[in-house]
C-alpha cells in the first residue's frame, strides 16, 4: 500500500550557492582546529570572500527556475533574492564585527570561530527557506536560522544581560516553532501533501467545492502565529526589544535583517505559494497585525533611552510596513502586475542596508568606549562630524526620506497597498511613517544640537569604516537604481507559479 | 470494541498541545516552561503520525523523526543558555531574570 522507494539523482548544480556556504561553514570549524592562529581576521576575510562567492554563484542563477530532490527544493528567482539579501546582509554583518571582537566593549571575550561559524549556519538557513518547496525544508530551514540566532544572541557570555535576552528569544522562539510545526501538520493533515505547489492544487480543489474547512483555517492561523513571532509582529514582539538589547551589537544588526527575511520568506512560501487559494482568508489577518505593529513599534520608541532598544522598537515598525505588503498580495487578475511579494523584497534589501548601517554607528562608537544610550550621542556632529553624517543618512532613510532607499521602499509598499484598494493601509503607512519621525529626528537632534559631555571618541576601526562606506553606498545607490532591483525581485510571479 | 480513528489521534494531540501551551504560559521555571514546550512538540508528532496513518503514507512520519531531530538540537542550544545563565545569577526563576528593562 505504501508508495515504493524511488532513487532520485539530485541536480546538485542548482545548489550551488548553498553548498558553498555550507562548505565555508564546515572549513571555519575546520581551520579553527587545524590552523589556530589564523583565528580571528584571516577568518572574517575567508568568511567574506565565501558569502562573496556565493552571492556570485547566486547571480549566475537568475532566470534558471528549476526544482530538484522530487521538488524540495526550488532554485527559483525567488530563492535568488533571498539569497542576495541574505548574502548582503552577512557581509555587512561580518564588516561590522571584525573590530568589535577585538574591542573592549564586551566584557571578557568572544570566541571568533564559533561566531563566524554560527553566522554562516544561519544564512544557509534562510537561503533553504527561500529556496524551500516543501513545508519540511521550510521548518528545517527555519530553526536552522533561529537556533543559530539564540546562541548568537548569548554570545556575551561573560554579561548576564545578554544571555537573558537569549534566554526569552529561545523561549518565545521555541514556542513559536511548536506553533509553527502545529500549523503544519493541519496542512499536511487537511491537503494530504507536504509539497507547496500540492498543497496549492489541491486547495484549488476545495476551494471550488465551496466553502473553507475549519481545519484549513486553524492551520493558516497557526502558520500565521508561528511566524509572526518569527518576524517580531505585535502581538508576539515580545521578546524583540529584550534580545536586541542584550545581543551583542553586531549581533542585533545581523538579527534584524537575517531571521526577519527568513521569517518573511516563510510566510511567501506558505501563504503566497501554497495557501493562495485561502488568501481572502489570510491577507485580513495580515493586514490588521500590519497596522497594529507599525504603529506600536514606532510610537514605543519614542520612549526609549536605550538606542539598541529603540532600533529593536523601531524594527518592529519596519516590521509592520513588510507585513502590509504582503497584505496587498492577489489584488488584480493579473499576477504580473501584482507588486506585493516585489516590494516586500525590496523592502527586505533596503532595511539590510539602512539597519544594519545604524546599528554600525552603535558599534563605531562602542569600539571607542562609549555607551549605547541616546546621550551618548550627545555632540557627536561637532567631534565626529563624519560619523554624525552617516548616521544622519541612515536615519533619514529609515524615516523614509528621498533620495535614500528608504523612500523608495515604502513608496513600493504603498504602491502595492493602493493598488490592491487597502487605502487605509496606505494612510496608515503614512501616519506611522510619520510617527517614526519622532524617533529618528530626536536621534539627530542629540547629535547635531547638544552640547558633548564626554571626550571625542578616538580609535582606529577599518573594517567597519569599510562597511559603513559600503552602507551608505547602498542606501543611495538601491535607491537610484530601484527600478532595475524592482523588475529583478517582479520575478517571483513566474518563480512561485502560483495557481490563480 | 471501537475502532480507531484519527480523531483519537488528533484528540490526544490537541490535549497534548493544549496543556504544554498552558504550561508555557503559566509557569515560571524555565526547566519546566523548556517541558511544556516539548509537550507541545510531542503533540505536533502525534498529530503528524496520526494523519499519515490515515492517510496510509510515509510522509507524516518521516516529518515527524525530523522534528524529533530538531527537537533534541533545540534542548542542547536551550539548556547551554540555561546553564551560563544559571553560573552568573543562580536562578532558573524568569521573573527573577529582569535586567533588561524599558
Amino acid at each position: 500500500m505504501l508508495p515504493g522507494l524511488e532513487t532520485v539523482n539530485p541536480d546538485l548544480a542548482l545548489l550551488t550557492p548553498h553548498l558553498i556556504i555550507l562548505g565555508l561553514a564546515l572549513l571555519l570549524l575546520a581551520i579553527d582546529v587545524i590552523v589556530p592562529r589564523w583565528r580571528g581576521a584571516p577568518m572574517a576575510y575567508l568568511t567574506i570572500i565565501g558569502y562573496a562567492a556565493a552571492l556570485v554563484a547566486t547571480l549566475l542563477m537568475i532566470d534558471t527556475n528549476e526544482t530538484t530532490f522530487n521538488g524540495m527544493f526550488r532554485a527559483d528567482d525567488f530563492s535568488v533574492f533571498v539569497n542576495i539579501i541574505v548574502l548582503t546582509a552577512g557581509i555587512l554583518s561580518v564588516l561590522i564585527s571584525i573590530n568589535y571582537m577585538t574591542s573592549r566593549a564586551e566584557p571578557g571575550s568572544m570566541p571568533v570561530p564559533e561566531y563566524y561559524t554560527l553566522i554562516t549556519f544561519s544564512i544557509l538557513g534562510t537561503m533553504i527557506v527561500g529556496a524551500a518547496g516543501d513545508l519540511l525544508i521550510v521548518f528545517l530551514g527555519i530553526e536552522m536560522t533561529s537556533l543559530a540566532a539564540y546562541t548568537l544572541t548569548g554570545f556575551a557570555r561573560h554579561r548576564t544581560t545578554s544571555l537573558e535576552g537569549a534566554l526569552k528569544y529561545f523561549l518565545l522562539g521555541l514556542f513559536a516553532s511548536a506553533i509553527l510545526v502545529y500549523g503544519m501538520a493541519w496542512t499536511y493533515g487537511a491537503t494530504g501533501t507536504t509539497n507547496l505547489t500540492e498543497i496549492a492544487t489541491e486547495l484549488t480543489a476545495f476551494d471550488t467545492a465551496g466553502g473553507v474547512e475549519a481545519s484549513l483555517l486553524l492551520a493558516v492561523l497557526l502558520v500565521i502565529i508561528g511566524l509572526g513571532f518569527k518576524v517580531a509582529a505585535v502581538p508576539f514582539h515580545m521578546w524583540t526589544p529584550d534580545a536586541y538589547q542584550g545581543a551583542p551589537t553586531p549581533v542585533s544588526a545581523y538579527m534584524s535583517v537575517i531571521p526577519k527575511t527568513a521569517g518573511f520568506a516563510a510566510m511567501v512560501r506558505l501563504l503566497v505559494q501554497a495557501m493562495a487559494p485561502l488568501r481572502d482568508e489570510w491577507t485580513i489577518i495580515i493586514a490588521v497585525l500590519a497596522v497594529v505593529t507599525m504603529f506600536f513599534g514606532n510610537i514605543v520608541a519614542i520612549a526609549q533611552t536605550d538606542v539598541k532598544r529603540m532600533l529593536g522598537y523601531s524594527s518592529i515598525g519596519h516590521t509592520g510596513y513588510m507585513l502590509a505588503a504582503l497584505a496587498a498580495f492577489g489584488a488584480s487578475s493579473d499576477l504580473n502586475d501584482d507588486l506585493s511579494v516585489t516590494s516586500l523584497l525590496f523592502y527586505l534589501l533596503a532595511y539590510a542596508f539602512m539597519n544594519i548601517g545604524a546599528f554600525a554607528v552603535v558599534t563605531w562608537l562602542q569600539d571607542r568606549g562609549r555607551g549605547v544610550d541616546v546621550e551618548d550621542f550627545r555632540g557627536l556632529a561637532s567631534q565626529s562630524p563624519y560619523a554624525a553624517v552617516i548616521m544622519t543618512i541612515f536615519l533619514l532613510s529609515l524615516t523614509g526620506l528621498p533620495p535614500l532607499v528608504g523612500f523608495y521602499a515604502k513608496y513600493y509598499v504603498i504602491l502595492a497597498t493602493v493598488d490592491a484598494d487597502l487605502i487605509w493601509l496606505a494612510v496608515a503607512i503614512v501616519l506611522a511613517s510619520a510617527a517614526s519621525a519622532f524617533v529618528y529626528l530626536r536621534l539627530i537632534a542629540t547629535m547635531y544640537f547638544s552640547q558633548a559631555e564626554q571626550p571625542a571618541p578616538e580609535g582606529s576601526t577599518p573594517f567597519l569604516g569599510a562597511g559603513l562606506i559600503t552602507m551608505v553606498a547602498g542606501t543611495v545607490l538601491v535607491g537610484v537604481f530601484s527600478g532595475q532591483v524592482i523588475d529583478l525581485a517582479q520575478e517571483w510571479v513566474e518563480a512561485l507559479t502560483v495557481p490563480f | 470494541m471501537e475502532e480507531l480513528t484519527a480523531t483519537h489521534f488528533l484528540l490526544l494531540s490537541a490535549a497534548l498541545f493544549i496543556i504544554g501551551m498552558m504550561g508555557v504560559l503559566t509557569r515560571r521555571n524555565v526547566i519546566v516552561i523548556f517541558m511544556s514546550v516539548e509537550l507541545m512538540i510531542n503533540g505536533v508528532n502525534v498529530a503528524l503520525i496520526g494523519f499519515a496513518w490515515e492517510q496510509n503514507s510515509m510522509v507524516g512520519q518521516s516529518f515527524a523523526l525530523f522534528v524529533i531531530a530538531v527537537a533534541a538540537a533545540e534542548s542542547i542550544v536551550g539548556l547551554g543558555i540555561i546553564m551560563a545563565l544559571q553560573r552568573r545569577i543562580d536562578t532558573i526563576d524568569v521573573a527573577d531574570v529582569r535586567q533588561l528593562r524599558e
